[in-house]
């Protein structure tokens, strides 16, 4: 299993911004963990610009957005997330998002807005969709 | 016009298209700047140097050619500087609503957040918001429907010259006459309007804007006030405000300094007696010039749930989020506004999920950039359009 920063390798490859922005759409199209159906608005992810829900649900996560590129980050955390190793789970904070240097590639509004995913699936795995604050 | 916009000249790749939150600048504001810095750096109304009397100078020049702009007498006791529009409109509703128990607020339905939060601070029970037509201007019968209703000691209308999501333009004359009619204090935010159309602003007990949508620095605003109000005490006594002090007692100045405690942005004021020359040489032909580009942003827009009257149009995004298609348009270095546009109520009003998109314009702004802007937005569309 890859870990997580080798999932942004590829955006700092992109010489042109618009194919960075395309790819990262594409991967919403794409992801596994994209998922179309209906949203509680309870499961909207807090601290979010863009509309962002998410689930867990037998042990896997799932989630859907508005924005397209959103979307694109979100199939692509949760993706990577549903696949990870025990270890790569538990190694897994924000400090592993700081430590890639995303800001070229993502303003600072996006970068919050993947932390803050983060911090939603790190809470659900713990306490599961019941407990969700949101609720 | 456009050639007195150096940042025009330093990045000719861009397209600026968010002249509604602020507008590029004046050359001259821009020497001013460096020059006071360089040059004149030091205070007003202390200091018996030459230096001090240039700076006093140009503080006191900057008040008359606003007067002159504007065409007010007595700008020494109606010009406010401050802040910024944010700080003169709160100032103006401290002083309106101070030492009132029994008040009502009536605030257009097209309020700016800073127009209305100052209110809410005050307890939301005095507030009522005026309707807005389907065209996107107040509905003054709602208005007058609302004072008649409302028994309150105090009224006060508090409204906007010129939407900042609508781009259009409320009756200021009709609202001054049914502010007579009722007696009540009228506070108008004029930041969209200020230097974009002729509106008579006299006779009004407090209207602010901003110089930085006014091609000139940020950081610093006016409040205009009625005379009236020079009898009440400043909203944040201080240095400036003040003619003597003794240990019991102190007495304030007779004119608008009353409202300036402290150190004013005087690298900013300085700046003004400059650009005020060029806006009063120039208005005609920026109005002329912000009225083409109005006609053409409205043939052009799809979507747009107000026809625009001035300076900016509003759309709501066919496909996707404002925040996505604001960034692609970012990659083609158009720059414009997405989101609730400081304006949430309203923008949550005609597009519920999706927020709206912005394009604003200034006096350096062509034809050419608000079709190529448009262009893009079609191109975005289809862009996104494959991934959601």
């Amino acid at each position: 299993m890859k870990e997580f920063q080798d999932l942004f390798e590829d955006l700092f490859v992109f010489e042109d911004p618009m194919d960075k922005y395309e790819f990262i759409m594409e991967q919403g199209s794409l992801a596994k963990s994209v998922s179309d159906i209906n949203f509680e608005e309870f499961e909207l992810v807090p601290g979010c610009t863009s509309r962002l829900w998410l689930r867990y649900t037998d042990k896997q996560f799932i989630c859907q957005a508005d924005s397209a590129i959103v979307k694109g980050l979100g199939g692509m955390i949760c993706d990577w997330y549903n696949q990870a190793t025990t270890s790569q789970r538990q190694e897994f904070t924000i400090e592993t998002l700081n430590n890639i240097g995303l800001a070229p590639i993502l303003s600072m509004g996006r970068q919050n807005g993947v932390a803050n995913l983060i911090k939603r699936i790190k809470y659900l795995e713990y306490w599961g969709n019941k407990n969700s604050p949101n609720k | 016009m456009r050639n007195r916009f150096p940042f025009f000249e330093l990045n000719p790749d861009i397209i600026y298209l968010d002249s509604a939150a602020t507008s590029q600048t004046l050359d001259t504001v821009i020497q001013d700047t460096n020059d006071f810095l360089l040059n004149h750096k030091a205070n007003a109304h202390r200091s018996g140097h030459s230096m001090g009397a240039w700076v006093d100078e140009q503080y006191h020049s900057a008040k008359a050619k606003i007067g002159e702009w504007l065409g007010i007498n007595d700008a020494d006791k109606r010009i406010v500087f401050n802040s910024g529009a944010t700080q003169g409109l709160y100032d103006a509703i401290q002083l309106a609503t101070r030492d009132q128990d029994d008040f009502s607020v009536f605030v257009g339905g097209d309020f700016h957040h800073s127009l209305a939060l100052p209110f809410h601070s005050t307890g939301y029970n005095h507030c009522h918001y005026i309707k807005i037509t389907d065209s996107g201007v107040l509905d003054l019968s709602h208005l007058e429907e609302l004072l008649r209703n409302d028994a309150s000691k105090v009224k006060i209308i508090a409204i906007t010259a010129v939407g900042n999501v609508t781009g259009t333009i409320n009756d200021l004359e009709k609202i001054r006459s049914i502010s007579k009619q009722f007696n009540a204090i009228t506070i108008i935010d004029a930041c969209q309007s200020m230097g974009k159309i002729h509106h008579n602003y006299d006779d009004f007990d407090f209207v602010a804007w901003s110089w930085h949508k006014v091609y000139g620095p940020q950081g610093l605003g006016c409040l205009m006030i009625d005379p009236r109000w020079l009898d009440s005490s400043p909203v944040r006594p201080g240095g400036g405000s003040i003619t003597s002090v003794s240990y019991e007692t102190q007495t304030y100045v007779d004119n608008a300094q009353k409202f300036e405690s402290g150190t004013p942005n005087l690298q900013a004021i300085v700046t003004l007696p400059r650009l005020l020359d060029w806006l009063i040489i120039h208005q005609e032909q920026i109005i002329s010039h912000d009225q083409e580009l109005t006609k053409l942003a409205n043939s052009l827009c799809k979507n747009n749930p107000y026809t625009s009257e001035t300076g900016l149009i509003t759309m709501i995004p066919e496909v996707g989020t404002v925040e996505d298609i604001a960034l692609l348009l970012d990659v083609n270095k158009i720059m414009l506004r997405g989101g609730n546009l400081c304006a949430e109520p309203l923008v949550r009003n005609v597009s519920a999920n999706s927020g709206l998109l912005r394009i604003s314009w200034g006096a350096y702004t062509t034809a050419e950039e608000i079709e190529i802007a448009f262009k893009k937005i079609g191109e975005t569309y289809e862009r996104i359009s494959r991934f959601i």
